[in-house]
């Protein structure tokens, strides 16, 4: 079997190890069947680098049937610490094995002063922030001798000296680091009810051609503020602004994110034949 | 960057590492919702010490793990970019923190299950076969040094957990809490089998574990010899006695695949 290209189309599961037995069992890309199965994984990178046995023969044998997005937690883009060249040169390594579509991480900062804090913390919108990032992402990419794609992520405070929108802020970065956008609908479903703006006109204000993949998860609504949990099935509200955001965007490579109360692979797969049917309705089966 | 962004982000930092509400002032009404950012720093952080700790878990219960887990975070925050390091320090905490250090089964379960999962996922690496040390020239041997497989590890335990640690593996109840080990301290060994890649250990006898610890340091076939002759005590061999029994530890390091490297400085054989 020759191993699947570096691009990747149509829609994809993020690879947990929960899996790796029924994703081996029965590699079947859902570009060579009957449409219902799953066409890429994205893998975390961190639980990849420098790491070998049992986790990296799996993925080695799963690379070889599916094409993969590489999908980082601790770059700190955003961070006041200097970026970790060491954490760059590994993050590297893994993509010449893995040869991904993707490369992408979050807008947010993880930690400073050497400490990693494990969660993707909120930046201040202003010219300050954005000037930091886009250096710092112009650094990443001349590492990686190629474009990264930054996500927004679901944030559940704002700062008093915010004076861009999010997607303001992420259009211009694009223009002035030079790279792409991971667009999680969900998280800019659970940013835009947490902090009350409106979520269409936030994808209006994203440049399309940007754009490189998609992703969807589940969510906790506590009445007044929404958690980004990835815990549960996609909410019904975000099925609904996917629909808008592909006939925004198109046909963009789509995948749904499973972190917690992991549920049989099959399951996941049957959730995911939703997003394709959503997209094919909204591009009239381009995306099917 | 002007200091504004650092600002808020040391105030951000504070507030989720030690409870400092200063950072609330740079955020919109407050930040009614800068509760959710603690829930997640302590649940995330908890649920990977627990996944990566379960045996311990099992032996603690549930409220003194995570007391311990509480603890260890408060003094050990994560400075690593993976949480896979995460409980890198947690053995060596639990074995000198009170209460934790007045039971040392239960450092001895952190440093075992550590141990394993070191074995489980080390980078690979090309084992080396018994052929390479038939091709080593005599005059080379003395100065022979060696390179292990980055999944070999070691740790010394005063309770034998293995039993209990399988048990929780196996999902089934412990049959028994750990007992000691007698008469003291012994040093286990964690490494991954090449072929199934299914992690293995055993316990060492004395000498080995003096032979490996010096040999995993960089010292040289001769100078391990000499260690393990001084500590066979006064009605001791001779070192050929010695040569022979590091030359038997040598030829099982490699059949487990323990060895991916041997060199002497200044030589060079085919």
């Amino acid at each position: 079997m020759t191993r699947p290209g570096d691009q990747i189309s149509g829609f994809g599961l993020g690879l947990r190890p929960q899996h790796f037995s029924d994703v081996l069992a029965a590699p079947q890309p859902a570009s060579g069947g009957d449409g219902s199965g799953v066409d890429w994984f994205e893998i975390i990178s961190e639980n990849f680098m420098a790491v070998g046995g049992r986790p990296m023969a799996n993925l080695m044998a799963v690379r070889e049937c599916y094409p993969m997005a590489m999908h980082g937690v601790s770059l700190s883009i955003g961070g006041p610490d200097p970026l970790d060249r060491d954490y760059l040169l590994s993050l590297k390594d893994l993509a010449d094995r893995i040869e991904p579509a993707v490369i992408s991480d979050h807008l947010c900062w993880t930690g400073a002063h050497g400490i990693n804090l494990h969660d993707l913390l909120p930046l201040p919108l202003t010219e300050e922030t954005l000037d930091h990032v886009a250096a710092r992402v112009r650094e990443v990419q001349d590492v990686l001798g190629r474009r990264i794609a930054l996500e927004n992520a679901s944030t559940y405070v704002t700062f008093t000296a915010d004076c861009l929108t999010e997607w303001d802020f992420l259009a211009e970065l694009t223009r002035r680091a030079d790279c792409d956008l991971l667009l999680d609908v969900n998280n800019v479903y659970v940013s835009a009810f947490n902090h009350g703006f409106d979520a269409e006109t936030y994808l209006a204000g994203i440049p399309a051609e940007r754009v490189k993949q998609i992703h969807l998860a589940g969510h906790e609504n506590n009445g007044d503020h929404i958690v980004d949990t990835h815990d549960a099935p996609v909410a019904d509200a975000v099925w609904e602004l996917y629909r808008k955001a592909v006939c925004r965007f198109g046909a963009v490579p789509t995948m749904i994110e499973r972190d917690a109360d992991i549920p049989p692979f099959a399951d996941l797969v049957a959730e995911l034949a939703m997003a394709r049917r959503l997209a094919a309705e909204a591009t009239g089966g381009a995306a099917a | 960057m002007t200091g504004d962004l650092t600002t808020v982000q040391d105030l951000f930092q504070s507030r989720l590492l030690a409870g400092d509400e200063t950072v609330r002032a740079h955020l919109t009404a407050g930040g009614p919702h800068l509760g959710v950012y603690d829930h997640a720093y302590l649940a995330r952080l908890r649920e990977v010490m627990g996944e990566d700790f379960p045996a311990l878990h099992t032996l603690l219960g549930d409220e003194e793990f995570d007391d311990a887990v509480t603890g260890y975070l408060a003094d050990h925050p994560s400075t690593e970019r993976s949480v896979r390091w995460l409980g890198r320090s947690f053995a060596g905490w639990l074995r000198t923190t009170s209460p934790w250090s007045d039971l040392p089964m239960a450092g001895d379960m952190a440093a075992f299950e550590w141990g394993l999962g070191l074995a489980f996922d080390a980078p690979d690496a090309d084992v080396l076969t018994g052929e390479v040390l038939a091709a080593t020239p005599p005059e080379a041997w003395p100065l022979l040094i060696f390179d292990f497989h980055p999944a070999v590890n070691t740790f010394v335990l005063t309770h034998d957990v293995a039993d209990f640690q399988q048990a929780v593996t196996r999902e089934d109840d412990p049959d028994a809490a750990p007992e000691a080990i007698s008469p003291g301290p012994e040093t286990w060994a964690a490494w991954r089998d090449g072929d199934s890649l299914r992690v293995q250990f055993r316990p060492l006898s004395g000498d080995e574990a003096v032979g490996l610890s010096l040999a995993r340091d960089g010292k040289t076939f001769q100078e391990i010899c000499e260690a393990l002759a001084r500590s066979s005590g006064p009605v001791a061999a001779d070192q050929g006695d010695a040569a022979l029994r590091a030359a038997g530890m040598l030829q099982g390091w490699i059949q487990a695949g323990w060895i991916v490297g041997v060199s002497a400085e200044g030589m060079s054989w085919a």
